[in-house]
């Protein structure tokens, strides 16, 4: 797992932590049903406090993202559908909100933005996959 | 495993003693015979008289060399810390290195006195028996006050060199104050045996002074105690 | 094991005569978390610790370790037992051989786990048959450092325990003390290496002249410490951005550099309605805090 915490950021490190799982579940890093290092071992690999790893587990999943099985270990759960659903509209919704403001900013009408984003969908160029 | 500890720290410094003693008292009764003269009456046992003169300065210098160390020389050179963070009283920690020192100090004494046992059997002048024991008993019964003292001066003062500098100082003034004023308990004269010997066979004779052993032994056990409670109430 | 604080001091105060070492200090560390006490020599961290286990006596005040209170010997030799300190001299008999030392610290305590200092031992590379005043600063270090890590106490104290330690070995102490930590050992250590206490510890105590000047959690600190520099077509106006939070202000020409522990974004606001030019704002890492906290006072 590649995870790399930044002490010096001004973000609390469970709060890091935490984004980069998330990352790595939206990119497909993390499946469905993948486990996680235990606390200890990730903390251990990492050089960090056990208290954060547990914190960013536990955060994750009271947000649904992770399942702590007793004794077994943390489960990536991209199953509970509607909760993160929701937050990959949203999340959507802003991208494409950015997306828009530049493309007008680059001289396009509406119109064309709109044509242009049927046409990806119906006849996708090849898709590369970042990150 | 504190015994263990107090063994390892005084080891050497009880070795060389144990070595030069028993060497020294084995040569001199040996072949002191032949310098000391002719003309002595019974003068095996005014050697062995002598012999403990020479062997008691030695054995007390070596007592308060066995009396030196502890927690507060630890302090000295930066390392009392690990001693005081186990989980031990500083009473307990003072007891067992007194012990050993004490045990130390005894086998000192008892050690010289059987080479010189032998060697005088081996060179056909048998001694008593009864002799060998009073002679010990005195040393170690006013003796070991000496090591009590040295134990409570190392609990007193800090510094590597100035302890027995110091326990060296207190030796030297006893002997003084004892030959200036306190002649009746003059504790040199009572370990010599100077105080029971007959001076014309030169046995010790007479009772064994049990009061002033006793008197000694008990001083010994008040600088003990004190030096507990000096432990126990520094900062470090 | 109970939810008391590992360490807990109410008052407590250390006078030599005329001079303070410790005074009315409150602190209090939690149990499973790894906890940095920071200050500059001589603010009063190792008389704190000496207090602590029973080595000096406070003027006054007390404290628990452990629930024991530590200023009753009977009790402060209870929580000795569950303690594992290594001081900052890293102090070791010079007389021991490195096996005799590992057999005398171990006959001492029931938490001694054998094969851990197998392996350490190992790891460390030390030669067990060597005498101790014929070692190197850096394997005394580690020797030290092993008698302390083959335990599983409750409460791990260091001071300045990466002194004298080379890179590699500083990256294993760090590993070592995030598997303590794992295992639910407190820890509470001293260090200078402001770098290392950002990446492992969980909360951070300030101590300087013998008073706590800070304690919180890192991430508190992470996520409200802000350096906001500003500059104001005109001189700036320093009256205005005195509100809560904000904890030093430093002005140079048209530029003012604003120091919060908290609220950056009211100096923000109040930058925006003073017609600032430009507005920065950036984190401030431990070493920065430190060094203002200590400034400051």
């Amino acid at each position: 797992m590649f995870f790399k915490l930044t002490p010096t950021t001004g973000q609390p490190l469970y709060l890091q932590l935490m984004q980069q799982i998330r990352h790595a579940t939206e990119t497909g890093a993390l499946q469905d049903g993948d486990q996680l290092p235990g606390i200890r071992t990730l903390a251990e690999e990492l050089v960090v406090s056990p208290n954060t790893v547990a914190k960013a587990y536990s955060e994750l999943e009271h947000d649904g993202l992770l399942e702590l099985r007793q004794g077994s270990g943390a489960f990536v759960s991209v199953k509970r559908r509607t909760r993160s659903l929701a937050d990959h509209v949203q999340l959507a919704r802003r991208r494409l909100r950015d997306l828009i403001e530049q493309l007008r900013e680059n001289g396009l009408l509406d119109e064309e933005i709109k044509r242009a984003f049927e046409a990806e969908l119906l006849y996708p160029a090849d898709i590369v996959r970042k990150r | 495993m504190l015994w263990y500890k107090a063994w390892l720290e005084t080891r050497s410094r009880f070795l060389t003693s144990l070595a030069t003693l028993t060497i020294f008292c084995a040569f001199f009764v040996r072949h002191a015979q032949g310098l000391i003269g002719p003309g002595w009456t019974a003068d095996h046992n005014r050697l062995l008289f002598v012999t403990q003169q020479f062997l008691v300065i030695m054995w007390i210098l070596a007592a308060v060399l066995l009396g030196m160390g502890g927690i507060v020389r630890e302090k000295a050179i930066g390392i009392s810390s690990l001693t005081l963070s186990l989980p031990v009283s500083r009473a307990r920690l003072l007891a067992v290195r007194a012990g050993t020192g004490v045990l130390e100090a005894i086998a000192l004494g008892v050690a010289p006195w059987t080479i010189i046992f032998l060697v005088s059997f081996l060179a056909g002048v048998p001694i008593l028996i009864s002799q060998v024991v009073f002679y010990v008993a005195l040393l170690l019964g006013g003796g070991l006050t000496y090591f009590a003292m040295a134990v409570l001066v190392s609990s007193l003062i800090e510094g590597e060199y100035t302890a027995p500098a110091v326990a060296f100082g207190v030796v030297l003034l006893t002997a003084i104050i004892f030959d200036a004023w306190l002649r009746p308990f003059n504790l040199w004269r009572m370990v010599t045996g100077d105080f029971y010997v007959d001076r014309h066979t030169y046995l010790l004779s007479g009772h064994f002074p049990w009061r002033g052993t006793l008197a000694s032994m008990s001083g010994a056990a008040v600088m003990l105690l004190a030096s507990i409670r000096v432990i126990q109430r520094r900062d470090f | 094991m109970t939810n008391t604080s590992a360490i807990r001091t109410h008052d407590l105060t250390k006078s030599y005569g005329s001079l303070t070492a410790v005074r009315g200090l409150n602190l209090s560390v939690a149990p499973k978390r790894i906890t940095a006490f920071l200050g500059q020599n001589g603010a009063g961290k190792s008389t704190t610790i000496k207090m602590l286990l029973g080595m000096t006596r406070p003027s006054s005040g007390d404290g628990t370790v452990l629930g024991k209170r530590i200023t009753d010997p009977a009790e402060n030799r209870e929580l000795r037992r569950e303690v594992a300190y290594v001081a900052e001299d890293k102090p070791l008999y010079g007389y021991m051989t490195v096996e005799q030392t590992i057999l005398f610290a171990s006959s001492f305590y029931s938490d001694w786990r054998p094969d851990e200092a197998i392996r350490l031992l190992s790891e460390y590379r030390l030669p067990p048959q060597r005498k101790v005043k014929s070692l190197s600063k850096g394997m005394r270090t580690k020797l030290a450092l092993l008698l302390a890590f083959a335990r599983r106490p409750e409460l791990l104290i260091l001071d300045e325990p990466s002194e004298g330690l080379d890179p590699v070995a500083i990256e294993h102490l760090l590993q070592t003390l995030v598997t303590r930590a794992a295992e639910g050992v407190a820890i509470f250590f001293s260090s200078h290496q402001i770098s290392e206490v950002e990446r492992v510890a969980d909360h951070v105590c300030i101590l300087e002249k013998g008073g706590l000047l800070l304690d919180a959690s890192l991430d508190h600190l992470r996520q409200f410490y802000r350096r906001i520099e500003l500059v104001f077509p005109f001189p700036p106006p320093e009256r205005e951005f005195q509100i809560t939070g904000v904890e030093r202000i430093q002005t140079k020409g048209h530029r003012m550099s604003v120091f919060a522990s908290s609220n950056a974004e009211d100096v923000v606001e109040r930058a925006h309605n003073l017609n600032a030019v430009s507005v920065e704002v950036a984190p401030v890492g431990l070493r920065d805090i430190f060094l203002e906290t200590v400034k400051e006072n």
